[in-house]
């Protein structure tokens, strides 16, 4: 039977970074996930603690480690290290992220024509950040037939102040839409598509020169100004294509982020992807987890259905990065119980009554979005108003872990990466585990 | 806009006043039709969308039932092109009681429903998903209908003939002299504009609404609304209509409707038909009810709870606790001349979608003895506008119909309901100005499992694309104004989608609203843009109730 010092479930950004710090450190890791994460509908940047009313990052993680229960109350003192650390494991794969803790949060402009608020940007979109001249002019670029960008209701709604919040913004919104070469026969456009030609090194330069022709004809590089296009500036290829745009358009580009499939997502998991392959790590999608074998307080083997057989990894050590509601790592049942999917935790979670406000945009957020599980310091889960671990060796990592309310915290990707990396940090001075006897006990995984 | 004299005010865009619009403009006369929010948006667009042959009537109510017969055999021929032929079945499970099944096919016959036994093993053969432990079956002419379309048909033949309907217009004051209602104010709730209408004859099509109407008026008319909550299916676990063979209750009918498939209902009386609430109670307890004919139901997805208020009306007045059940279906013209010393105003209350051509002919002919008119009723005769081709939509001939443009402006705009870019400028040309809702109404935009999450924000931008580029008429003048309008609609969308899917929320359509909103919150910002203020473009319970 095949054996790995770790086995991750989920391959979203939590997974990703605990598998790849363990695997930096000498493990052998094994990762299996359901499908592809929360980094396919992301929009690529990394929010540490982005909730309303803080200037940088480092004050909104002062403010979320001091919320009793919040994930950031046992992590806030390793971001610092698990950021840089991270901004240098997808570095080499050609995605650099820009900021830091102490890099003022700002609005960015959206797909729909609202503002987001964010700090630690990738370099595609970064320029975003910067601050607005009081003439400088904002370019809203379009791309014909593609149906998830659309410049004139977008332009439209950024001129209007009250969009763009405190701080600063651009004198004057513009809109134009582009023909690119050879997409007039072509329907149903999507991101992918139209990152994967950006790739391609000869239609890159022809559509970027078409762009570039027509911010010319709507008034041109008159002045200061930038241009926002969609996030489709190339897939495999994105550095080379980010730099031959910055070359060939009058104005300074930058990418907005789009429902999914999110191009600056994909990256951002390839990236990962590449790192943990390049430290020796293996990697499985498809692989839903149906079955842990566990003695006494350890779990020692993880079960996947492949194909049409079981394959079962001996372990030393479970990293849970499945995700909460969202992802499939808490299953929530029509008669309120709440189920984590993989080994059956018990979760933290409303009462079914509480779990969603009346209004979708209440500002303070669903109370369901706090459930999760329970753990100690080092990350073990814990049983619920006890600090006793259920599990030596298991670790929770991610959107799993009870307490945050990301959507309104935008503190997801910094619980995230840090998370994994502690969990990392915890299991890797692995200790000699004796491959013995059969398993006391079974857990019919869930996991789907 | 409307010249000349009106002869008939019809107050109410369901199924019954734009039945009505039709017949009174058949007989000749000059009519408007309003309605205080979209066509068909009040409970003729909210119910299971069953074509009943009467079947489920015949124990209890069987005038209803030979009405509904009647009226099924009807919309058959006039109305080809909404309806789906998918036949139905009365089955009796182990909790349903064994007299009521002998007594059905007698009761059926004295109601003129056609009905016969089936084997179950062959009811079974055809619906695999049903109950194994059905003991017997009944086969009766039930089948799905589809509601707006009907209503535009309606709505369509009497334009034809030089009457009118108007959309998002609430009648706010009826001026009355003695026993004589001389004028109407209706309030454009989009702009705030009113309008003075001086009206021959009044007739209150108004549904759940019309003690409302009958108030204005000066007139005590006191309805009884009953509410009834649907489950919406992501799947159609059967392609036939299945009812339970029991006297009628809760949740023991699954209507198989395009894409999905309707298990229905509950009835619950409310004091206001504009403000109830789903509860996850009802929804576990229609679930409960409807596992006894599909036992996987507990297991299914489902995509969103929704409810109808329907028109029940005692005259008696007495009130009827909880059980709406014991007031009858059938409905009643309600001459205020003779009850209430109103010599022109006459109200149509209780009744259903199958029966609205009935209960149209029937009001029509009070109408015409009051005014003299002497035109019989022709509205039994011909075929609809438009419905012409005889069959219904459904979803396999939106993609016969994208794969034959070939290109063009073929791309989808919705995926889940195969909306394509020209079907929706189509919508937007005949229909602007026009909320999301609308949009929905028309087209099924947003009614497949993202619930609009992943195309509501494309047809804002379109929208905008659209007035920034002259190619509509925007409904508010200057670019702040446009935007607010843009976000406007997105965002009642999104609550009135969100109504829905807070009472199912569990499981897989939980994971996607979680999803939907993660997109909406992280990557779009929602939240940044600034709340607007109304008139706006929106259905009317979104403007009065956010939940």
């Amino acid at each position: 039977m095949i054996h790995a010092d770790v086995v991750v479930v989920g391959a979203g950004l939590s997974g990703l970074t605990a598998a790849i710090a363990l695997a930096e450190a000498g493990a052998t890791v094994q990762v299996f996930a359901t499908g592809h994460a929360a980094t396919h509908w992301s929009g690529g940047g990394l929010d540490i603690a982005g909730l309303p009313g803080v200037a940088t990052p480092r004050a909104g993680l002062e403010r979320l480690s001091r919320i009793a229960g919040h994930p950031c109350a046992i992590l806030a003192a390793d971001v610092p290290a698990a950021l840089a650390w991270l901004q240098a494991t997808v570095s080499p794969e050609g995605l650099t992220y820009l900021g830091d803790l102490d890099t003022p949060i700002q609005a960015v402009p959206t797909a729909i024509g609202g503002t987001r608020r964010a700090a630690i940007l990738p370099a595609a979109q970064a320029s975003a950040h910067n601050a607005w001249a009081p003439d400088e002019r904002l370019v809203i670029c379009g791309l014909a037939g593609f149906k998830d960008f659309w410049p004139a209701a977008i332009a439209t709604s950024l001129r209007r102040p009250e969009v763009w919040g405190e701080g600063g913004r651009p004198g004057r919104v513009d809109a134009v839409t582009v023909e690119l070469p050879g997409l007039a026969e072509r329907h149903n456009l999507d991101a992918l598509v139209l990152a994967r030609r950006f790739d391609e090194p000869a239609w890159r330069d022809a559509a970027l020169d078409a762009i570039a022709r027509a911010v010319d004809a709507g008034g041109g590089a008159r002045g200061p100004g930038r241009i926002a296009l969609p996030a489709v500036l190339g897939l495999d290829d994105h550095a080379t294509v980010l730099e031959a745009a910055r070359r060939r358009l009058p104005l300074e580009p930058f990418e907005v982020p789009l429902v999914p499939p999110s191009v600056p997502g994909v990256r951002l998991f390839q990236a990962l992807r590449a790192a943990l392959r390049r430290n020796g790590g293996r990697i499985q999608l498809g692989a839903a987890v149906i079955r842990v074998d566990v003695e006494r307080d350890r779990v020692v083997a993880v079960a996947t259905a492949a194909a049409v057989r079981e394959f079962r990894v001996r372990t030393d050590a479970l990293v849970l990065a499945t995700g909460g509601i969202a992802g499939g790592g808490l299953i929530a049942h029509a008669d309120g119980r709440i189920e984590e999917s993989v080994l059956d935790l018990p979760v933290d979670a409303p009462s079914v009554e509480h779990w969603l406000n009346r209004d979708p945009f209440e500002p303070a957020g669903h109370p369901l979005e706090a459930a999760g599980l329970r753990t100690d310091d080092e990350l073990r889960p814990v049983r619920l108003g006890s600090h006793e671990a259920l599990f030596e060796n298991v670790r929770i990592v991610g959107s799993l872990l009870a307490g945050q309310r990301y959507l309104r915290e935008r503190c997801g990707d910094g619980v995230a990466f840090t998370s994994g990396w502690r969990a990392a940090a915890s299991l890797r001075p692995t200790e000699p585990v004796a491959l013995v006897g059969p398993a006391s006990g079974r857990h019919e995984g869930g996991h789907r | 806009m409307m010249p000349g004299p009106i002869d008939v005010l019809v107050i109410g865009g369901g199924a019954t006043g734009a039945g009505l619009l039709r017949d009174l403009a058949r007989r000749g006369l000059h009519c408007l039709l309003v309605e205080k929010s979209d066509m068909g948006a009040g409970t003729s667009g909210r119910y299971h969308g069953l074509l009943h042959s009467g079947a489920r009537y015949v124990a209890k109510d069987p005038l209803a039932a030979r009405e509904c017969m009647m009226e099924n055999r009807v919309l058959r021929r006039i109305a080809p092109g909404c309806i789906e032929d998918t036949a139905g079945y009365f089955v009796a499970t182990p909790d349903d009681p064994d007299d009521y099944a002998d007594a059905f096919l007698a009761a059926c016959s004295a109601s003129d429903v056609p009905a016969e036994e089936v084997p179950v093993a062959q009811l079974l053969q055809r619906e695999p998903a049903l109950n194994r432990a059905i003991r017997r079956a009944f086969r009766v002419p039930d089948a799905a209908l589809e509601p707006w379309q009907l209503i535009h048909a309606n709505l369509a033949d009497a334009r034809a003939r030089g009457s009118a309907a108007w959309a998002y217009h609430r009648v706010v004051a009826i001026e009355r002299l003695d026993g004589h209602l001389l004028s109407v104010n209706v309030v454009d709730v989009r702009t705030g504009s009113v309008t003075r209408l001086a009206v021959g004859f009044i007739v209150a099509a108004a549904g759940a609404w019309a003690g409302q109407i009958a108030a204005l008026a000066g007139v005590d008319l006191a309805m009884s609304p009953g509410k009834g909550t649907m489950l919406i299916y992501d799947q159609r676990m059967t392609d036939t209509v299945i009812n339970r063979c029991h006297q009628p209750g809760d949740g023991d009918i699954m209507v198989p409707l395009h894409t999905v498939a309707i298990l229905g209902t509950t009835e619950i009386h409310v004091d206001d038909p504009d403000d109830y609430e789903i509860t996850r109670e009802e929804v576990a307890g229609l679930v409960a009810e409807g596992a006894k004919l599909f036992p996987d139901l507990p297991r299914m997805r489902i995509l969103r709870a929704y409810a109808g208020v329907r028109p029940l009306y005692q005259e008696t007045g007495t009130p009827t606790g909880d059980d709406g059940r014991a007031i009858s279906r059938a409905h009643a013209v309600i001459d205020h001349g003779a009850r209430d010393g109103v010599d022109n105003l006459v109200s149509i209350v209780g009744g259903k979608v199958t029966t609205y051509r009935l209960m149209a002919e029937q009001t029509a002919n009070v109408v015409s003895r009051k005014l003299g008119v002497s035109e019989p009723c022709t509205t039994a005769d011909d075929i609809l506008p438009g419905q012409e081709l005889g069959h219904t939509y459904w979803l396999g001939h939106r993609l016969a119909e994208h794969e034959q443009a070939g290109g063009g402006d073929a791309d989808l705009v919705c995926e889940c309901e195969f909306v394509t870019r020209s079907m929706l400028d189509g919508f937007l040309d005949a229909n602007w100005p026009c909320s999301l809702d609308d949009v929905r109404r028309g087209t099924r935009l947003g009614m497949g499992p993202c619930q609009g999450g992943f195309c509501a924000f494309r047809v804002a931008g379109i929208v905008a694309e659209r007035i920034a580029n002259g190619d509509g008429t925007p409904a508010a003048e200057g670019g702040q104004d446009t935007a607010a309008l843009v976000d406007q609609a997105l965002t009642d969308f999104i609550r009135e989608r969100f109504k829905g899917s807070r009472p199912i929320a569990s499981g897989r359509q939980l994971q996607e609203l979680w999803m939907v909103s993660g997109i909406y919150s992280g990557v779009l910002g929602i939240d940044s843009l600034p709340p607007a203020q109304p008139p706006h473009l929106e259905g009317e319970e979104s403007s009065r109730d956010p939940r």
